[in-house]
């Protein structure tokens, strides 16, 4: 029997959305939390369940470097998407590089279109609430 | 790919298909029914039979019968045509007309165009289950109220008004009653011997017959009198002109010919599979129901399940079903679109309007696709909420 990821990937996608961020969305690799009191775990979040759209992102630091992450997100095809992809992306950066991952870098790496602007947006942010943990607490 | 949106449209019928084809080869019946030869005589025969079996479906007498391109134009037609018959608002005189909120778009659409043109208009709340009462209908009307519109069935939560109860007490206070009954027809008992609704719309496509073909039901005894809103031949009796599509009146025709006979059979058939998919569903937490449950005090057209979904977000809840087609309550393309009107006009709140979905049945549903459906939902929605930050199991 196929297993529920498998049969995601193998969905149509009817509705037009990008190639990445349909298959980052039917598969969400690094969907999740980490077990409670996994140390150097850090969580920013963003967006309001008004807007539709909340983006949770936990990002494990060991010695100033991101080695595992994790995402949650309620929203869109297209926000649950941009979890997934910072959450692949985090792993092996520092601080600095998070730092400076914008909204307009995630628009061109996931080919985000103007209408869905705010997904991309609603990353950074979350992104932005993770480093600025870390710079208050190194780990 | 499952199909479970047959409130949106229907496939045509094979029964329907082969009675349409001689219509449509070049050798056939394609003369124009209003032409005085013998192939127009023949074309106009079909026409009127088919004419015969749309108003059998409801009790009417076939000279009731005015074909339309479908329920949008009956519904233009019934209003404006009706009011302009009656006189528009003038100096001296206000015109007003009592509907619901929860009306189709093209009822509330031509309301709202009557009101640039001075017509004032009540748009009545519905209960939380989507039914507007007789009495509620009563109490808004006012010495100026030429007319009162209501849908027998709304199409996205299945709710059915008693339209039995109210029209006798319209046609009492000589108020004309317009009824949308493109979601009732072969779905509820409709009978106009009995109920004096005056005008009545009807599709074609949602009954398995074509779509561009629709009728608007004009009453002869007493007459309900409308003034065109297509000039031209003065086709159907000067209501409404343009040479009929005999191919498309023929496939409405044996449409309703066919959801006369099997009437029992496809309601048996439909409620049935709406049932096996709630009671896959029922269990699961944060699942409701909208609209009508089905029992007696709570009639429920036998096609439509319309749920709400706690804590997943509705365009990503539709994109997780990507090969069943139902219609959704969620923003389709737009960031800013708004959730269902219908929903929100109950009392839902936007986030539990915007995470819904309509599943509806139809005579080719099978139940073992409603039972794949089931899992795929309970999957996907576990799917959902395991990645949201926000639900609390």
């Amino acid at each position: 029997m196929e297993t529920l990821a498998e049969t995601q990937a193998a969905a149509a996608n009817p509705f037009n959305y990008g190639t990445q961020i349909w298959a980052l969305f039917r598969l969400a690799p690094r969907a999740g939390r980490f077990p409670p009191a996994t140390p150097g775990v850090v969580l920013g979040k963003a967006g309001t369940p008004a807007a539709h759209s909340v983006l949770s992102l936990a990002l494990q630091i060991d010695d100033g470097e991101v080695v595992d992450a994790r995402f949650q997100a309620y929203g869109c095809p297209t926000s649950i998407a941009v979890g997934a992809w910072i959450a692949d992306w985090a792993i092996g950066k520092r601080v600095a590089e998070l730092a400076a991952l914008t909204a307009t870098r995630l628009r061109n790496e996931l080919e985000i279109p103007d209408e869905r602007a705010h997904c991309a947006l609603l990353g950074e942010d979350a992104l932005r609430a993770v480093v600025a943990l870390m710079k208050q607490e190194p780990l | 790919m499952i199909y479970l949106d047959y409130a949106a449209t229907t496939p045509l019928d094979e029964r329907v298909f082969e009675a349409m084809l001689p219509f449509l080869k070049p050798d056939g019946l394609h003369a124009n029914p209003a032409s005085s030869h013998g192939p127009g005589f023949r074309a106009r025969a079909a026409v009127e039979r088919a004419r015969g079996e749309v108003a059998a479906l409801i009790g009417a007498e076939a000279s009731e019968i005015v074909w339309t391109s479908g329920a949008t134009e009956s519904n233009n037609l019934a209003l404006k045509g009706a009011l302009e018959f009656r006189g528009m608002p003038a100096a001296g005189r206000a015109v007003h007309i009592v509907t619901a909120r929860t009306e189709h778009k093209c009822v509330l659409d031509t309301c709202r165009h009557l009101e640039t043109l001075g017509v004032r208009v009540t748009y009545l709340k519905p209960d939380r289950n989507g039914v507007v009462t007789p009495e509620q209908v009563l109490a808004a009307i006012t010495p100026d109220t030429a007319l009162v519109s209501l849908m027998w069935v709304n199409n996205e939560i299945g709710a059915v008004q008693d339209i039995a109860r109210l029209a006798p007490q319209l046609r009492e206070r000589g108020i004309l009653l317009h009824v949308d009954a493109a979601q009732a027809a072969g779905k509820v008992k409709i009978d106009l011997r009995s109920v004096p609704v005056d005008l009545m719309s009807l599709s074609g496509h949602k009954l398995y017959g074509p779509k561009g073909v629709g009728a608007l039901f004009v009453r002869r005894k007493p007459r309900a009198r409308l003034a065109p809103q297509m000039h031209g031949g003065g086709h159907e009796q000067g209501m409404r002109s343009g040479t009929l599509a005999t191919h498309q009146v023929v496939g409405m025709g044996a449409a309703f010919a066919i959801a006369a006979a099997d009437f029992e059979a496809d309601v048996a058939h439909i409620s049935g599979l709406r049932d096996a998919l709630w009671q896959r569903l029922r269990d699961l937490p944060g699942v409701h129901r909208n609209g009508p449950d089905g029992s007696a005090e709570q009639p429920l057209a036998p096609h439509v399940l319309n749920l709400s979904f706690e804590g997943v977000e509705g365009e990503s809840l539709r994109a997780s079903l990507a090969d069943v087609a139902v219609s959704s309550g969620s923003a389709c393309s737009s960031a800013t679109a708004e959730p269902s009107y219908v929903l929100r006009a109950l009392g839902h709140d936007d986030e539990l309007a915007n995470a819904s979905l309509r599943f509806s049945f139809g005579r080719r549903t099978r139940l073992d696709e409603v039972e794949q459906v089931a899992v795929k939902v309970r999957q996907q929605l576990q799917w959902l909420r395991e990645l949201s930050p926000l639900w609390k199991p």
